[in-house]
């Protein structure tokens, strides 16, 4: 049911279109010319089989040049076009069976040759089928479009995995001139006249023109970051003695900056524009570099610190690194995690842990002048440490030069300082500077101090390690048997520094004790000679020594009483107490048949004496005799004797002297002299802090006990308050809690809601 | 048996001859009623103990450190009396010799 209206639109829709593809010829000449270049146009650009005939070749190509001037002209390019890439689609299973023929000879062989092929192959499909450039960049670009899709949309997933390996293959081509026998000789397409610097160029080339480096970018990238990762694994691990990280960078500049010129900067034509487009590129493989590189020296930090200083060129790399990599808070979490498998358990040596620690401080130092990350991992092996008993007693030891040990902690060149105090910022400072970004909110900046200094500052107070210098040095002083303590002298003037003369005092008067003692012996020895020579000791500047009651027996009694009256007469306002039990005497016992000299302590000596005077005493017997003397100690001085032959436990608790030596005891071989056997006790002279401490809570237990007594309950902080009007009680409550607590599992206290009561009611 | 001392290297505390007969003691010991520190202390002023801080022997029996009671004398508010009994302060002769003549 056509209208007029309609049927006059469309006559003039017509004549339009008529009068387009006509180009105002005469007749229908024009349509003929056109209807001949449509021919010709689309016979050419008609995509055909490679394995086929060539024909297209063969058409005359200023024939076809006219054909598509006469299209464009009747503006029909778009319809050509569009028709050109129905062509395409139509003939596009041809590229298809190529590529599956390939991946199957890949994924059979896993040779890259055969990618190598199928990239090539392609390229031919793709320089077969291009439209040539008359046509318009359009065209192009439309059809390199649909290509490329199709292209992609037909590589099976096991083309990145060759395509992968492909691009690893050509990794080492740079210094080879000869192709390697899988890289598929060079199309036509891509010869040139020049042989190319490097055999994978024309290979490069295909990659580009395929799309394929745009498309696996991150896949090429991938393969260079992978061998970066593999050489720095192979060469640095466990490398800690010389800088890796220079030697690395000269490896990427030899090996694998070369390689990268093929991807990223293929076309330049200078070194300067090549340089210029690798820089993106190369820093962020320097990058990788440097985070590969601190990553391994995180995961080795434990044993690099173990190697201190013999690792010092590692921990410099890692210091670079850090710089480059934000990679400090893994190092301080692989750190403080391997510290705390490692290093804080109890199965290892408080010493250890301190030559540990001071390690970690030297090594941090130099990774991290600032000290954040030391901040951060010091402070668990700082809190573990002050749990620990003997920690100050070990840090002491070291201060003092434990002399065996040798692995002093503290660094003979590190200059002596006083220690240092935490130092409120002075910000009129013109060089001051601000935290470190890192830096958590209770960082606080202790500028280099020393090691010493720091590991004093684990605990709150220095009085702490005073207290056990103080006994550390008397347990020396009192063990010198020759009168020189030059050391000891030299080790207080240097904790002098440390510590100040003040805390020092004491340790001063026990010094002065020592050389007072030898010039009174001295004076004494004028006099009278005697084989006694005491230390003299000042007993408020002491530690308390180890208690102990009984009188020295027979000639042992009179040489006391001989030089205490000597003395007396030299410093007449002036006594001496004898500490019977301790010090060392040195005896020659002298038996029937054979002499033994001894050094022996006194208990032992006393024993001794005893049994000159006849030959068979009981342990009960012997201990009347001396005075008050533990039973267990009676009975060890015996057993140092029976050891030594001179005695015999004849029947339980009765000893005998043994003046002929038995048969088969160790000391009778006539022949030889006896050797001198020194024993020495190991116990020591010198209460320590914990038992001073314990010494001293019993004294107070008698005022809690009083106080339970008369009151019934307390609670805790009752009996806190009432113990400090007590003379000298400076506990915290938390130590009288701890006291509390160990009384009750004695059974003589209980608690109940946190009242505490005598048991026995 | 014979036993032969060849060399004793014993410890003693050397302690002021007071006079009081030294009961125990482990104890403190008595103190200088004016410190309050002990005889084998040393005064406040004083950081060796012994010879260099010496003590002072009253007629009035009382003991203290010699450098204690000086500076107590030396104040006016002193009136030269012993701090303990107010009586004048008399330094009396050693102890140590009743002892010797003993």
């Amino acid at each position: 049911m056509a209208t007029e209206a309609l049927k006059r639109q469309i006559a003039g829709k017509w004549q339009n279109a008529f009068a387009r593809l006509n180009r105002d010829q005469e007749g229908i000449t024009g349509l003929l010319a056109f209807s001949e270049a449509w021919a010709l146009a689309t016979e050419f650009l008609h995509p055909r089989d490679l394995n086929g005939s060539m024909a297209n070749k063969e058409l005359d190509m200023v024939k076809v040049r006219l054909a598509v001037e006469t299209l464009s002209k009747s503006k029909m390019l778009p319809i050509l076009l569009e028709n050109f890439l129905e062509d395409m689609r139509k003939q596009q299973y041809l590229i298809t069976r190529d590529v599956n023929q390939f991946m199957l000879q890949y994924e059979e062989t896993e040779d890259v040759h055969h990618i190598a092929r199928l990239v090539y192959r392609i390229l031919e499909w793709y320089r077969a089928w291009v439209p040539i450039t008359e046509l318009g960049h359009t065209i192009l670009s439309a059809y390199t479009l649909t290509f490329q899709t199709h292209v992609y949309s037909i590589l099976p997933p096991s083309f990145s995995r060759g395509f992968k390996k492909l691009v690893n293959a050509t990794f080492d081509l740079a210094q080879s001139p000869v192709p390697p026998p899988w890289l598929p000789p060079t199309p036509p397409a891509l010869q040139s006249p020049v042989p190319p610097p490097r055999p994978d160029l024309p290979l490069w080339s295909a990659f580009e023109q395929l799309g394929l480096l745009d498309r696996y970018e991150s896949l090429i990238s991938s393969v260079c970051y992978e061998h970066i990762e593999a050489h720095i694994l192979e060469t640095c691990s466990k490398r800690w003695g010389e800088r890796m990280l220079q030697p690395l960078r000269e490896w990427m500049t030899n090996r694998i900056v070369p390689w990268m010129v093929m991807p990223y900067a293929r076309g330049a034509r200078s070194a300067e524009e090549a340089r210029s487009m690798l820089q993106g590129v190369g820093s962020r493989f320097d990058f990788h570099v440097c985070k590969t590189l601190s990553d391994l020296r995180t995961r080795e930090i434990f044993d690099i610190i173990i190697d201190f200083p013999d690792s010092q060129p590692a921990l410099e790399d890692l210091k670079e690194c850090l710089q480059r990599v934000d990679q400090r808070t893994q190092l301080v979490q692989t750190l403080r995690k391997a510290n705390r498998k490692r290093l804080l358990h109890p199965g290892a040596d408080t010493k250890d842990i301190l030559t540990q620690y001071v390690s970690i401080i030297r090594c941090l130092r130099l990774v991290d002048p600032p000290g954040v990350l030391l901040f951060k991992v010091a402070d668990p092996i700082r809190r573990y440490l002050r749990e620990r008993p003997d920690t100050i007693r070990c840090i002491v030891a070291s201060l003092v030069g434990d002399g065996e040990s040798g692995d002093s902690l503290v660094d003979e060149n590190e200059p002596i300082q006083p220690l240092q105090q935490m130092q409120v910022e002075d910000y009129t400072d013109p060089s001051w500077e601000p935290e470190p970004i890192d830096a958590g909110p209770d960082f606080r900046t202790n500028k280099p101090s020393d090691v010493i200094s720091t590991l004093v500052s684990i605990y709150d107070s220095k009085d702490l390690f005073v207290r056990e210098l103080q006994v550390l040095l008397a347990q020396r002083l009192l063990a010198i048997t020759d009168g020189n303590f030059d050391r000891e002298r030299r080790n207080i003037e240097i904790l002098k520094i440390r510590f100040g003369e003040a805390a020092l005092q004491v340790c001063e008067v026990m010094l002065r004790d020592m050389t007072e003692s030898k010039r009174t012996d001295q004076h004494v020895q004028s006099q009278k000679h005697m084989m006694l020579h005491p230390t003299i000791i000042s007993r408020h500047f002491w530690p308390p020594l180890q208690a102990g009651k009984f009188a020295m027996p027979g000639q042992f009694k009179l040489i006391q009483d001989d030089y205490a009256r000597e003395f007396h007469s030299f410093k007449q306002d002036k006594k001496l107490r004898w500490l019977p039990h301790l010090g060392t005497i040195r005896l020659e016992i002298e038996l029937q048949d054979r002499t033994i000299p001894v050094d022996v302590p006194p208990l032992e000596a006393a024993f001794i004496e005893l049994f000159s005077e006849k030959d068979t005493w009981t342990v009960d017997e012997l201990i009347a005799r001396v005075g008050s003397v533990d039973r267990s100690a009676a009975i060890k001085s015996l057993t140092t004797w029976v050891d030594m032959g001179v005695l015999k436990e004849e029947i339980s608790n009765q000893y005998v002297l043994l003046e002929v030596a038995e048969d088969g005891s160790s000391v009778s071989t006539g022949g030889a002299p006896p050797r001198p056997a020194r024993v020495i006790e190991e116990v020591s002279a010198v209460l320590t802090v914990e038992q001073q401490q314990a010494e001293q809570m019993r004294v107070y237990w008698k005022f809690i006990e009083g106080m339970l007594t008369n009151l019934g309950t307390l609670p805790l902080d009752r009996i806190q308050t009432m113990l400090k009007f007590a003379p000298g009680y400076d506990r915290t409550i938390e130590q009288l809690g701890a006291f509390m607590e160990a009384a009750r599992r004695e059974g003589l206290v209980t608690v109940a809601n946190g009242m505490w009561k005598l048991s026995r009611t | 048996m014979k036993v032969h001392v060849k060399n004793w290297h014993a410890i003693a505390q050397w302690r002021w001859d007071t006079g009081a007969s030294d009961v125990d003691d482990d104890g403190e010991g008595d103190v200088c009623g004016i410190c309050r520190v002990p005889y084998e202390g040393c005064c406040p002023s004083c950081k060796m103990p012994g010879d260099d801080c010496p003590l002072i022997w009253g007629e009035c029996s009382h003991v203290f450190h010699m450098h204690c009671l000086l500076q107590w004398i030396s104040t006016s508010a002193s009136k030269q009396q012993c701090p303990m009994d107010r009586r004048p302060w008399v330094t009396a002769e050693r102890k140590v010799d009743a002892n010797a003549a003993r």
